[in-house]
């Protein structure tokens, strides 16, 4: 509870900076405000505490997905530092983040329907403006407008299942539901299985599984890079988080009725992602369809639940927004110089600056699931959960679609060892544009060392 | 505290849907049905209050308008909150009143905001 | 202590980096001085746990971390130090040490210095993790680490092609090696369900002797030894890797690595006591390449192939004791061979030095009043290994000789005889190498110099250990005399299980001792009449005729690989290609992206871009859910 409320006075505080001129310490004081909350987040670890009428949980989950969202976002703002700070509006910008994660951090700890369609609104909300935040470029503003449409529409089926939930089981908390429904289990209303099915439409939505990821490449695309990396990174993170959360805690049940779902779904998602992707020039959009991708591995955790689903969930979570972070830094330094976004314009990068192709190759291999650094082991973890839950096809499938995957995470390997093609290369401008991607290189690489340490936690 | 229901408890509603559907659709019917028909060229003009129509309808106009209709929107609806707090002030105490005190606050913030960002300002 | 035992391989690890990533921007002083002081702090650290032990301490063990759960392995980076360990610990730094310094002297020329010194401690740091191992994984993650040094070092100098074929055969030759020993740790595991020594050898003494498991496991892990320490018939890269630096032909193909085989051998002796017939075949192989390494040093004319074949010689020794069970005696005969190999080899880099870089025995002579210091340590060094009594060679040798005789007259015939040819080769190189007329050019002669003090001093250090060194294992008729123990056997002993007595009668060792005397100097005199009073020189490469012929090439060894392994792979392999794999593979791999591409192209016309499609296909996407879960 401490984590949100901290979150959101720093968000209000970044609104007004402005207003009160203090855009100065605008970078700082975000930054200050995400340590503390971080510090407060690490701290309720191992506690099982709820808030406001037992509609916020704070248990080790919770706890775990929260630190992991703060950190990452954490870095991002590291990354950004330049984007906003050249921005008119930079703190609006800054405010709408750390609000957008305020309701990430509402979807990780929701104990109650209600909080976690606040906390999706809130989230959403954010990122329909920040989409179009690059006002001049049609192309975001065309994101925005897509990314808005199809988001209120997949809300309506959020709330509609909320409601036919609560019409079958008069509750909103997640425990009375599981409760009742544990109860009741065999003579439940065909409407609470409607009701399951309008929930799931609308939060594989935010997570853009097949097929309702139509709006993911062109939003991701289309919108400024950075607020792209956040979408990737924070908001597939808090989406999965709360997922998971929702049906372990709440229709564990009647599992059977929704794994063959997910199973389906993560297949085809995995599929289509990857493949799709092998298409792409453009390295933006390439990363778009990735993560099409890479969701349909993450819903593997959904479609085997209980075991190490939940660790794998988590590790898998971590390796890929971690990467995603590596890899989109570079994008940005290179579409900041060359405006450009292609595959072919990393090319160079070897010659220019070994050691970030080095920690870019390594993001890369993360991706592609490649041992020895992190990918590696979430996939790793997420298989063998998936093998205890029985479904050998699904892994089956997940091992071919990550070999296609290979093929184009590579092209980009290769292109980074390549010749210039361009003259004006310099994919930096100072050496400290790049450290988020160092740091995420060797973060990827002490994962993939040593998983054990942070696989341990749930 | 579980409410049972049947299939026959929403009777009501299914008959108010019908009796709303069929109004309307009656009424499209049968004025079409009763009206005398007579077509002439100003019968079928652009009808705008009995005076001659000016120009297209989808005129662009100022950012301004809409920026103070949506915060007079926002506003208003945040005072909705104050009715059911209002009528259960007794009950729920200094909690209550400290918390409608927070979340008042929280308005004002962006009140400031606003006005600080000149969004009320007309020139 | 945990943290002071890990230091000994970390800190070569720590230099390597540091030169590694740095490389030229430090000065070339620095690179010296990280890269010795390191390899010093090693070696300062293992003399304290040499004294530790000395003084009564049994073994230390720490784990680093937990490296690979999976299933019922736990294997753990994890250190051990027993006795072996130490005593090969003080060989690799030490000798390793000296080593450094001199390549100071040797390499400060050379424009890739960094890379050569952070190479060399990268290969330190290797070395060290082998012999530290407290299972058979670290020990192959060291033995893989030392033969990517060794693939490094021998290529050092890229541009050529000749040498990067030899770094290139080394590799090879070695990765058959390491196969054996894969197979073997695979077997092992599948037997006791462990890699730990402790534990592994623990379990094996409950088996009987001569079981056919750890017959297969022993002999399995003799196919590693013999990649690694150039055994028949695996050998014939070692020569070749003569490429490499002089300092690295000290080091790693004389001194350490090409004995890691050894070191596993008597690592495993437990393992090899339970299965005579691996140590009648360890024997048999050693001896061989003894023999045949021996006759092969014979006739070649390079200084450094001289005592590559030496060292493969040698290292047949090696085998020999270990395979009649032997096992201090072999590595006895490690340390002392560590030191006077070393040094033959860096006398010959001086050597080479002042020749400009001539290696030919044919084109030098006279050496003795132009480099005096680097001849006389030559010539302790040539005393040492021909086994002269009372220098280290003679105390080593003759054990193995012994023990060869205990355990079957014949071998100790054969053995004798290589000794004695030893001897021979040997003196043949120093007395064409310092004795005679100076054969080279003009131009040679006048370059003609000693070398820096700096390369020097690690002669005498080594001259000094070669002629002394002998002494930590006399025979018994000595310490009796003396009243001294074998401390070398006394010392490892508690390694070894269940430990052979090679005791003969004091009439045969006198015999032993009265016969090398007398062959030795037969072998002086007659070589220095061949080679200085008649100044014989080997003839130039087309006039070598019949079997001498032979020797000199080698027993065409390398062509018969050729022909018989290589060409009919070629053939074989070109075939698979030509039917297999351009239509077969290459249909498959090339067809599945064309499928995947069609697919994508076709997948990618989806993505309209149209608002109502995407709400459209989503609306499509609920309904299928709906009638997928709830109506069906």
């Amino acid at each position: 509870m401490n984590t949100i409320v901290i979150l959101s006075v720093t968000g209000i505080a970044a609104m007004m900076s402005d207003v009160f001129k203090l855009k100065k310490a605008l970078f700082g004081l975000s930054l200050l405000g995400l340590l503390i909350a971080l510090v407060f987040s690490v701290y309720d670890w191992g506690q099982y505490a709820t808030y406001f009428n037992q509609m916020v949980l704070t248990d080790n989950y919770a706890v775990v997905f929260t630190t992991m969202l703060i950190g990452i976002t954490f870095l991002w703002f590291l990354m950004s530092k330049d984007f906003f700070s050249s921005h008119s509006s930079a703190s609006e910008h800054y405010a709408l983040i750390l609000f957008s994660l305020t309701g990430g951090v509402m979807m990780t700890n929701f104990s109650d329907l209600t909080i976690l369609f606040l906390g999706l609104e809130i989230l959403s909300i954010a990122l329909y403006i920040l989409a179009g935040s690059d006002k001049g470029n049609l192309f975001s503003n065309e994101a925005s407008l897509k990314y808005f449409m199809i988001g209120s529409f997949a809300t309506g089926f959020l709330l509609f299942g909320i409601a036919l939930i609560y019409g079958a089981t008069s509750s909103f908390n997640l425990q009375e539901i599981s409760a009742y429904v544990q109860q009741h289990n065999g003579s439940l209303p065909m409407y609470f299985y409607a009701g399951i099915l309008m929930i799931l439409t609308g939060l594989t939505f935010k997570v853009s599984a097949v097929p309702f990821h139509f709006w993911a490449p062109d939003v991701y695309d289309g919108s400024p890079t950075l607020v792209t990396t956040y979408m990737l990174s924070v908001v597939k993170m808090a989406a999965f988080a709360a997922l998971y959360r929702l049906f372990i805690y709440c229709f564990a049940p009647v599992y059977e009725f929704w794994i063959p779902v997910f199973a389906i779904m993560s297949a085809v998602t995995m599929l289509l992602g990857n493949i799709t992707a092998v298409y792409q020039k453009s390295l933006k959009r390439m990363l778009a369809y990735s993560s099409i991708a890479h969701a349909g591995y993450m819903l593997m955790a959904l479609a085997s639940p209980g075991g190490t689903s939940r660790s794998a969930l988590m590790f898998y979570l971590l390796a890929y927004a971690i990467s995603t972070l590596g890899v989109f830094n570079v994008l940005y330094q290179v579409h900041k110089v060359t405006g450009r976004e292609e595959i072919k314009s990393v090319k160079g990068l070897f010659r220019k600056n070994p050691f970030a192709a080095i920690m870019l190759t390594l993001c890369m291999l993360s991706m592609a699931g490649i041992p020895p650094v992190a990918g590696f082991f979430g996939k790793y973890y997420m298989f063998v959960s998936t093998l205890n839950g029985g479904l050998t096809w699904l892994v089956l499938i997940a091992v071919l679609s990550s070999l296609i995957g290979v093929y184009f995470y590579f092209k980009v390997i290769i292109a980074a060892f390549q010749e210039p093609e361009l003259e004006n290369t310099a994919y930096y401008r100072q050496p400290s544009d790049l450290t988020v991607l160092y740091i995420c290189g060797i973060l990827s690489l002490l994962l993939g060392i040593l998983p054990q340490f942070v696989a341990g936690l749930l | 505290m579980v409410f049972l229901s049947i299939p026959a408890d929403y009777i009501p509603i299914a008959i108010m849907f019908v009796v709303a559907i069929g109004f309307v659709v009656t009424t499209i019917f049968v004025t079409h049905l009763l009206g005398p028909k007579r077509k002439s060229e100003i019968k079928l003009d652009t009808f705008e209050c009995g005076i001659e129509s000016q120009s297209n309808a989808r005129l662009p106009f100022s950012i301004k308008y809409f920026l103070i209709a949506i915060l007079f929107v926002l506003f208003d609806v945040e005072v909705i909150f104050m009715y059911p707090w209002a009528v259960n002030f007794l009950k729920l105490g200094l909690t209550g009143f400290i918390e409608m005190l927070l979340f008042v606050s929280l308005l004002m913030v962006g009140f400031i905001y606003i006005i600080r960002k000149g969004a009320l300002k007309w020139e | 202590m945990d943290l002071i035992i890990s230091l000994i391989p970390l800190l070569p690890l720590a230099g390597f980096i540091l030169i590694g990533v740095l490389n030229k921007k430090l000065p070339k002083g620095m690179v010296g001085i990280i890269s010795n002081t390191t390899v010093l702090s090693s070696f300062i650290i293992s003399f304290y746990l040499f004294l530790s032990f000395i003084k009564g301490a049994d073994s230390y063990s720490t784990e680093l971390f937990p490296w690979i759960n999976a299933g019922g392995l736990h294997l753990g980076l994890s250190f051990m130090v027993d006795h072996l360990t130490a005593v090969m610990l003080l060989v690799i730094t030490g000798v390793g040490f000296l080593i450094h310094v001199y390549s100071i002297g040797y390499m400060q020329h050379d424009e890739d210095y960094p890379r050569f010194m952070s190479y060399l401690n990268l290969f330190v740091f290797f070395m060290l993790l082998l012999v530290m191992g407290s299972n058979y994984v670290v020990m192959f993650a060291g033995w893989e680490g030392v033969g990517l040094c060794s693939y490094l070092l021998i290529g050092f100098w890229f541009k050529n092609t000749d040498y990067n074929n030899a770094g290139r055969k080394a590799f090879v030759m070695n990765r058959i090696g390491d196969f054996g020993f894969l197979l073997g740790m695979f077997l092992i595991y599948q037997t006791f369900s462990s890699l730990d020594y402790k534990e592994v050898f623990e379990a094996a003494k409950n088996y009987p002797k001569g079981d056919p498991t750890i017959t297969a496991i022993t002999l399995l892990l003799f196919v590693g030894a013999v990649g690694k320490s150039a055994q028949i018939p695996l050998y014939t890269w070692l020569p070749d890797a003569m490429a490499g630096p002089t300092p690295v032909s000290a080091l790693i193909h004389a001194a350490t690595m090409v004995t890691a085989g050894v070191y596993m051998v008597i690592r495993s002796n437990v393992l090899y006591m339970l299965s005579p017939f691996s140590g009648e075949v360890v024997a048999f192989i050693g001896m061989i390449t003894a023999l045949m390494a021996a006759t092969i040093g014979l006739k070649q004319n390079d200084i450094k192939k001289v005592l590559a074949y030496s060292t493969v010689s040698q290292l047949g020794f090696m085998f020999v004791a270990l395979g009649v069970g032997a096992y201090t005696t072999g590595l006895f005969h490690v340390v002392t061979h560590a030191f006077f190999k070393a040094l033959l080899f860096l006398c010959a880099g001086s050597v080479i030095h002042a020749m400009g870089g001539e290696q030919d025995i044919r084109r030098m002579g006279g050496l003795k009043k132009y480099l005096p210091v680097t001849h006389i340590t030559f010539l302790m060094g040539v005393l040492a290994i021909s086994g002269i009594p009372l220098f280290s060679g003679f105390f080593s040798k003759d054990e193995i000789l012994a023990a060869t005789w205990v355990h079957s007259p014949l071998m100790f015939v054969v053995m004798a005889f290589t000794s004695l040819l030893t001897a021979v080769y040997m003196f043949r190189l120093y007395w064409l190498t310092f004795h005679g007329d100076f054969r080279g050019t003009h131009h040679q002669q006048e370059h003609l110099h000693e070398s820096p003090s700096v390369m020097t001093a690690p002669l005498m250090v080594l001259a000094i250990l070669s002629v002394i060194g002998g002494f930590m294992g006399m025979p018994h008729w000595m310490s009796e005399k003396l009243g001294v123990h074998h401390v070398f056997n006394e010392f490892v002993a508690p390694v070894i299980y269940s430990p052979k007595e090679f005791i003969l009668s004091h009439t045969f060792d006198f015999s032993l001792l009265i016969g090398t005397i007398v062959a030795l100097a037969a072998v002086y005199y007659f070589t220095r009449k061949m080679y200085v009073a008649d100044k014989v020189v080997p003839e130039e490469d087309s006039e070598t005729k019949s079997f001498q012929k032979v020797l000199a090439n080698k027993y065409y060894v390398d062509e018969i690989y050729d022909a018989v392994i290589r060409k009919p792979l070629d053939a074989i392999s070109e075939m698979f290609y030509k039917i297999f794999d351009i239509n077969i593979i290459d249909g498959i791999v090339n067809g599945i992206p064309k499928v995947t591409n069609l697919t994508a192209s076709a997948a990618r016309m989806l993505q309209t871009g149209r608002l109502g499609i995407y709400l459209v296909v989503m609306v499509i996407g609920v309904i299928y859910l709906f009638a997928f879960k709830l109506l069906l």
